[in-house]
């Protein structure tokens, strides 16, 4: 490989046939000085060569003209060697000077010295073997990638990709790799994929049986109203069942007065909004309301029904909390995500939890508008980290992309969606766009902090866990066969 | 020699009609080729061709003759060589020479490509070289009192391969047309008038026409260019010469001079055809030509496609730098360009 040339953050250089080289590895450029510049390949294109348009039209071999070379000095291997040669697009990653490494240098390797070489990851990426190193994947060399997950402690992450390339494996990977660290985890699972993290991929219970508790709305999650404190429950009414401001007034002195007679029940709830004395639309408007809530499924009078608190004090040592959303109407899901982000920020206000680590799937579909905001500032401050797990990434805003410390990039083939992650994400839109595209399945491009800022294409490990929330299908395999 | 120093050897068959499939390599040029890689000294010097200037016009008839195309099958064969000067090394010139035959059966044509045979000149061995060239080509002595331009050896050495292969296309085929690059004139280092002369006499033998076409001429008639006499003919048409005088100095024109126009174009060509031929030969013989070729630019697509074939293109010039620094020890070197450093932006025109 040769050093030619260099614009901006891109250096370009030419390999030939022989010299082994994949978009997404790592090259480390050596010249007399010591210093070494590590780049990586983002994509890999044919080398200019002159004349090479002539000798495609002319060795074009069809029907009207055919013929064979007598080259008895055989320099046709030495031309093929040369029309074959390969331009790396190269991104400057680092310098490394005497061993310390540097993200930003005007330093240049000489180009007709230069040395280029092939750089592993593992050379590249944490290599202290401490009990936070988890397995990853490996590269698309097969070179085990390790990340400390001490990375996603404290930062805020994205998941993307389009479907069906991976996203939720990889989710559920770090999941039990916080849980396997002693990290407390609350995953909210739209379509019920978690709910297999407790099992093997036979259906047996595996070694996280009682670490991961699945909570199920209107089944083995109900809520009493005493667990429900007047904020969360004027949250809901107004942002979630849009009652307005009048209603939510009285609501609240309904609500009081109850309380303070230590009667919060659905019952009597019930019977104080038909007896209190006001507006009769601000009744039927109380009414509505207070028959959605009953007829949710997801409250309760009964005393015994689980609580959140109790069961994420159970996961405080590591263990994770799945709030399974799978076959939850709308409204219920918002009404139980309000719940949970109130009481996570409750209970990290108040101390009683000492940070959380917060895995949202498709969090657009129930997630506040005002509450993105909240989970990637105020709340990140409380001690809740939050990773979003989508397959549109526009539906994420462009400044929580700008604000997020490890990004798991997964195949997106629309140039709109690459368009949409290249403008927030901190790594250079070249790399995003001309590595994402060609990712396959399972693989993906991990940016930020877990990888030292050291763009590194992946391929996910497996997992043995029970497989859930995959697509019922309609034509099984074995009426494909018959 | 040649093969018992290098795995070279050529390959007696090829997957072509067979008379094509049965051409053996010159074996002298491939021996020369990798002498001069590896610095074989010989001794020798060459003499330098004058060219044919303006005639008499008063002495000339001329003829101008429609042609109507004939499709009687025939098939058309057509020989080019390419030369290109690869670089410099601290003793000299590095350039490599190919040559390419195509022919025409039917509706399809095919190709043979002899080389790239890569050549280095050193300036000390110029003479040698050049004695080497004529002694192994025509068992010729030359005069040792001039060193030969490096283009001229390059000439020469293209001549040598594209005789060679002209002689032996005659030799393997019979009843055919056979389309050159260039003209007929012998007299030459390059050719002498007995080689040509035999070339000219085989092909009468092998009952083959052979016409060569040149896209550049000096030849004046009338006070104009020789191939601007037919740019308001319509063609396809040929104007042939008579007593187009066939000797200056030792130069000899061993073939009839004729302008052709063979399709709707610009373009007219000279036209060499064997002057023993019988004039209605002649004629029947471009007749089919066009009758069995396409004829683009009034220039058959044998011949262009033969240029097409031999020709080197810049990544195959890499390939050959390549070549050449793998398997010699020959280094190249980049002089500075004297007339960029003198002149400045005004130091235009080649190095030297």
């Amino acid at each position: 490989m040769r050093l030619f040339r260099k614009e901006g953050a891109t250096i370009q250089i030419i390999s030939f046939p022989g010299e082994d080289v994949e978009k997404g590895d790592y090259l480390k450029i050596t010249d007399s000085t010591g210093k070494n510049l590590i780049v990586q390949v983002i994509d890999i294109e044919y080398a200019n060569i002159p004349g090479i348009l002539e000798e495609l039209l002319r060795n074009h071999n069809n029907s009207l003209v055919q013929g064979e070379d007598v080259d008895p000095f055989e320099v046709a291997n030495h031309i093929a060697f040369i029309q074959d040669a390969h331009l790396l697009i190269c991104k400057i990653r680092a310098i490394d000077v005497q061993g310390e490494l540097v993200h930003a240098s005007s330093w240049l390797p000489s180009r007709t010295k230069a040395r280029v070489k092939r750089l592993t990851v593992d050379q590249l990426l944490a290599s202290d073997k401490n009990s936070f190193m988890t397995h990853l994947g490996a590269t698309t060399r097969r070179k085990d990638i390790h990340i400390d997950v001490r990375a996603l402690d404290g930062a805020l992450n994205i998941i993307t990709g389009k479907k069906g390339t991976g996203k939720s494996h990889v989710s559920k990977l770090l999941v039990l790799s916080l849980v396997s660290n002693g990290a407390p985890v609350v995953v909210l699972d739209l379509n019920g994929e978690y709910t297999g993290l407790n099992r093997d991929a036979s259906g047996k219970p595996n070694s996280y049986q009682d670490k991961i508790l699945v909570l199920t709305p209107g089944k083995n999650f109900k809520l009493t109203l005493n667990q429900l404190n007047i904020r969360v429950m004027l949250s809901i009414l107004v942002n979630t069942l849009h009652l307005p401001g009048t209603s939510a007034r009285e609501f609240k002195r309904i609500w009081h007065y109850l309380n303070e007679r230590n009667a919060l029940t659905l019952t009597n709830l019930g019977e104080a909004i038909r007896d209190w004395k006001c507006n009769q639309h601000v009744r039927d408007a109380l009414f509505s309301r207070y028959y959605t809530l009953l007829h949710s499924g997801l409250l309760t009078d009964q005393a015994a029904c689980t609580s959140l608190e109790s069961e994420l004090a159970k996961i405080q040592h590591g263990g994770g909390v799945i709030i399974n959303l799978r076959d939850t109407s709308l409204t219920n899901r918002y009404i139980v995500v309000e719940y949970v982000l109130a009481k996570l920020i409750e209970l990290l206000t108040k101390r009683r939890l000492r940070s959380i680590f917060l895995f949202a799937e498709e969090a657009h579909l129930y997630l506040r508008e005002t509450y993105w905001n909240d989970i990637v500032t105020r709340m990140r401050h409380f001690g809740a980290f939050t990773t979003f797990v989508t397959n549109q990434p526009d539906t994420i805003r462009e400044s929580i992309y700008r604000q997020a410390d490890s990004l798991f990039l997964f195949n997106f083939t629309s140039s709109h969606d690459l368009e949409t992650i290249s403008r927030a994400s901190k790594i250079d839109s070249e790399t995003i766009k001309s590595v994402a595209r060609d990712l396959p399945p399972h693989h993906c491009l991990v940016l930020g902090n877990v990888v030292n800022d050291f763009p590194v294409v992946a391929k996910i490990r497996e997992l043995d866990v029970l497989a859930m929330g995959e697509t019922r299908l309609f034509f099984s395999e074995s009426q494909g066969s018959s | 020699m040649v093969n018992a120093q290098f795995p070279i050897t050529t390959t007696p068959r090829y997957n072509f009609p067979l008379q094509v499939g049965n051409l053996q390599l010159p074996l002298h040029l491939i021996e020369l080729s990798i002498q001069t890689l590896h610095k074989t000294h010989h001794q020798l010097e060459p003499t330098i061709p004058q060219q044919l200037s303006t005639i008499d016009d008063a002495a000339l008839n001329t003829q101008l003759v429609r042609l109507k195309p004939n499709k009687q099958h025939i098939t058309i064969f057509a020989i080019d060589v390419s030369s290109i000067r690869l670089g410099e090394t601290s003793q000299g010139t590095l350039l490599a020479i190919r040559g390419a035959i195509v022919w025409k059966s039917k509706n399809s044509y095919q190709y043979v490509r002899l080389g790239p045979f890569p050549f280095h000149i050193p300036n000390h061995m110029k003479n040698d070289l050049h004695r080497l060239l004529n002694g192994s080509t025509y068992n010729a002595k030359a005069p040792t009192n001039l060193a030969p331009s490096t283009l001229y050896l390059q000439t020469r050495l293209t001549g040598i391969l594209e005789r060679w292969m002209q002689r032996s296309i005659n030799e393997v085929t019979q009843n055919s047309i056979i389309l050159w690059d260039g003209n007929m004139v012998a007299g030459t280092p390059d050719t002498p008038i007995k080689t040509m002369s035999k070339m000219l006499a085989d092909a009468r033998q092998q009952q083959n026409i052979i016409l060569a076409f040149s896209k550049v001429t000096r030849l004046m008639l009338y006070n104009r260019k020789l191939t601007d006499l037919l740019l308001r003919q319509s063609p396809p048409c040929i104007l042939m010469t008579q007593n187009y005088p066939q000797y200056e100095n030792s130069i000899r024109n061993m073939g009839r001079i004729n302008v052709a126009k063979l399709s709707k174009s610009s373009c007219t060509f000279r036209l060499d055809i064997d002057a023993n031929l019988p004039q209605t030969e002649v004629i029947q013989a471009v007749q089919t030509l066009i009758g069995n070729d396409s004829i683009q630019n009034s220039y058959p697509e044998t011949l262009r496609l033969a240029h097409i074939y031999s020709t080197f293109t810049a990544a195959e010039v890499l390939g050959l730098q390549r070549y050449i620094s793998q398997e010699s020890s020959l280094k190249m070197i980049s002089r500075p360009n004297i007339r960029r450093i003198l002149f400045g932006r005004f130091g235009k025109g080649p190095e030297g």
